[in-house]
């Protein structure tokens, strides 16, 4: 739908293509990642529990995340294609075969909204980035979840409706420059078998998948976007005319308008899908927050008012404070004032939800500037933790790039996602059937600059790596 | 049934593949020194609390009945909690008998692991580890 006529391709590239093409694509880029996901398992199991020696903490806070919103930026969601937990759970699937469907009330983003938001807890709670052990525990975790899952629930509920990773990758691939889409749409008019949702079937037995179709339920002449697209290819295999390709688009550009979307239905009516986006991008600041300097003062003082000693109350009132308290009272002055100010006739609520994803590319841009830090001023620590983890003796050299030069790189970032977001806010505004429209983009584009001027503030700290209690007792 | 065959295929390689890196990481995982368990370590720092820049560690070093442990090579090497930063080291020098003192250049602020490499004169080489936590900003 966003793509222009004649769209890059990546499906056509030489080489590149042809391998993505190729039926067992997705399992040779998932078996490395399986592998790695193991040796970290064991590394961070039995080997040296101090973070930064373990392939567990090293490769999963500083290399996997960065490496990911990178990816993200750059291309798409590319790492769910190669998400080794599929590939344990597609080898199971040949064993087992599930029967029921995953629960009506549970069919949408609520429970992986809460999964994500307990995710960024425990981080915080249990300090996962300085435990090797606890690392190792939560990447086990994950493949017994996708495994468990999807082996009693058909199609694919884990990534669907249950993972936070791929919850995150949904969010930020709004503001990738590639997604999965139908290359001419005359020909899926035409098409009589509707392959790339029904999968191919056995001509002699018509209930016999060979090829599955979209297990997330997006029917590609209908879909928008890359929310819950997978990147897994299945309807690029199925589809009988090879009229699926990965296709460029202008980025965001998914967000600026709001139309039935396959699988999805419309955004501006899915509450669950808008309160994953505020929290993921509030949950950016809130993730950088616990990096620097004035968290410790902050969670001091919470512990005082509050009159406790433990970690646990504290983290939950600032994580209540950030994930609640701030969005609520953000998004909520500024519905009011779409409403009010800028004449919008909608309720106060939709007009919240529609405009929530406004702040998709500012989240991500906080996420990328946060993740981006770290992962290219540790960019070169994967050779000494690897040679360690090997039994060699490690060397120590530049760690990566000089922190300095990577903060000018974090405020791009953060920029980036301030100008995303502000188109974003100006399409969405400009097409409101409102009174003022100007007025509205003027509410929201307010509130994704106080949003990355919180960022930019953030970035500016001196950082403090701590894994204690966080100035509490 | 060709679908099986294959699936049983990929799963004997990767059951194969999974094994051997087993192997080569539990060996890699293995402990490369033994400590003694009769040989104490305390350590001493200052200015509290510690800030960014030089940190002076005192080291004491004394055997199950008290008595200090004199001329044992000592180095120190620091890491930060968070994965993805390079280690610092530092010498240790005697003071006085069974003391050992060492000025650290702390470079970030957060907490600290310190891992004392101790080598005795005739005797195995140790590590012991203490830790410098909430170290302000300078």
């Amino acid at each position: 739908m966003f793509q222009p006529h004649n769209s890059f391709d990546l499906l056509r590239v030489p080489i590149v293509g042809t391998l993505l093409r190729h039926k067992h694509s997705r399992t040779l880029l998932q078996i490395p990642l399986f592998l790695i996901s193991l040796a970290m398992i064991l590394h961070g199991l039995f080997g040296p529990q101090l973070a930064p020696q373990n392939l567990a903490t090293t490769y999963t806070w500083v290399h996997f995340r960065g490496a990911l919103v990178f990816v993200l930026l750059l291309a798409g969601n590319f790492f769910c294609l190669a998400c080794p937990f599929m590939l344990v759970r597609n080898l199971a699937r040949k064993f087992f075969r599930p029967v029921r469907n995953w629960p009506r009330s549970l069919r949408n983003k609520w429970l992986s909204l809460g999964l994500f938001v307990t995710l960024l807890f425990v981080y915080e709670w249990l300090d996962l980035w300085s435990s090797p052990w606890w690392t190792a525990w939560l990447i086990v975790a994950y493949f017994a979840g996708a495994l468990l899952i999807d082996a009693v629930f058909k199609h694919a509920t884990f990534c669907k409706f249950v993972c936070p990773i791929g919850q995150f990758n949904f969010v930020a691939s709004t503001a990738s420059p590639l997604e999965v889409a139908v290359r001419d749409h005359s020909v899926c008019t035409a098409c009589a078998t509707k392959d790339c949702i029904r999968g191919v079937r056995e001509p002699a037995a018509p209930l016999v998948v060979i090829q599955r179709g979209c297990e997330l339920a997006l029917f590609q002449p209908r879909k928008v976007g890359n929310v819950d697209c997978t990147f897994c290819l299945d309807c690029v295999q199925a589809c009988p005319h090879d009229n699926v390709g990965i296709m460029s688009r202008v980025p965001a550009g998914e967000l600026t308008t709001d139309p039935m979307r396959s699988g999805l239905g419309i955004f501006s009516r899915r509450k669950d899908l808008a309160a994953l986006v505020v929290v993921f991008t509030f949950g950016a600041l809130l993730n950088a927050f616990g990096m620097v300097s004035p968290v410790y003062a902050l969670e001091s003082w919470v512990a005082r008012v509050l009159g406790v000693s433990r970690e646990f109350p504290v983290l939950g009132f600032v994580f209540g404070l950030f994930l609640v308290v701030e969005p609520l009272l953000l998004i909520g002055v500024a519905a009011w004032l779409t409403r009010v100010w800028g004449g919008s006739r909608e309720a106060i609520v939709a007009v919240a939800v529609r405009y929530s994803y406004v702040l998709a590319p500012l989240g991500f841009g906080i996420w990328l500037a946060h993740y981006g830090f770290h992962f290219l001023t540790g960019l070169y620590t994967i050779v000494p933790v690897t040679l360690g983890a090997l039994g060699m003796q490690p060397h120590w050299g530049t760690p990566g790039l000089a922190p300095n030069v990577v903060q000018v790189v974090e405020f791009g970032f953060v920029v980036l996602g301030l100008f995303g977001s502000l188109l974003v806010g100006y399409s969405i505004a400009m097409t409101e059937k409102a009174e003022h429209p100007s007025r509205i983009f003027t509410v929201w584009a307010l509130v994704v600059m106080i949003m990355a001027a919180g960022a930019i503030w953030l970035m500016s700290q001196p950082m403090e790596m701590r894994a204690v209690s966080l100035g509490v007792g | 049934m060709q679908l099986c065959v294959e699936a049983r295929a990929v799963a004997r390689s990767s059951c194969l593949i999974a094994l051997c890196f087993c192997i080569v990481f539990v060996h890699g995982c293995r402990r490369a020194n033994e400590t003694l368990s009769d040989l104490k370590l305390t350590h001493e720092v200052s200015p509290q609390p510690p800030r960014v820049g030089q940190v002076r560690v005192t080291l004491g070093l004394r055997d199950s009945s008290g008595k200090p442990v004199t001329r044992a090579g000592l180095s120190i090497e620091g890491y930060m909690t968070h994965p993805g930063m390079k280690p610092i080291a530092a010498s240790v020098v005697e003071s006085e008998p069974g003391r050992y003192v060492s000025v650290i250049d702390i470079s970030m602020a957060g907490d600290w692991v310190f891992i004392v490499h101790i080598q005795l004169p005739g005797r195995v080489s140790m590590d012991r580890q203490f830790e410098i936590k909430g170290v302000l900003p300078a």
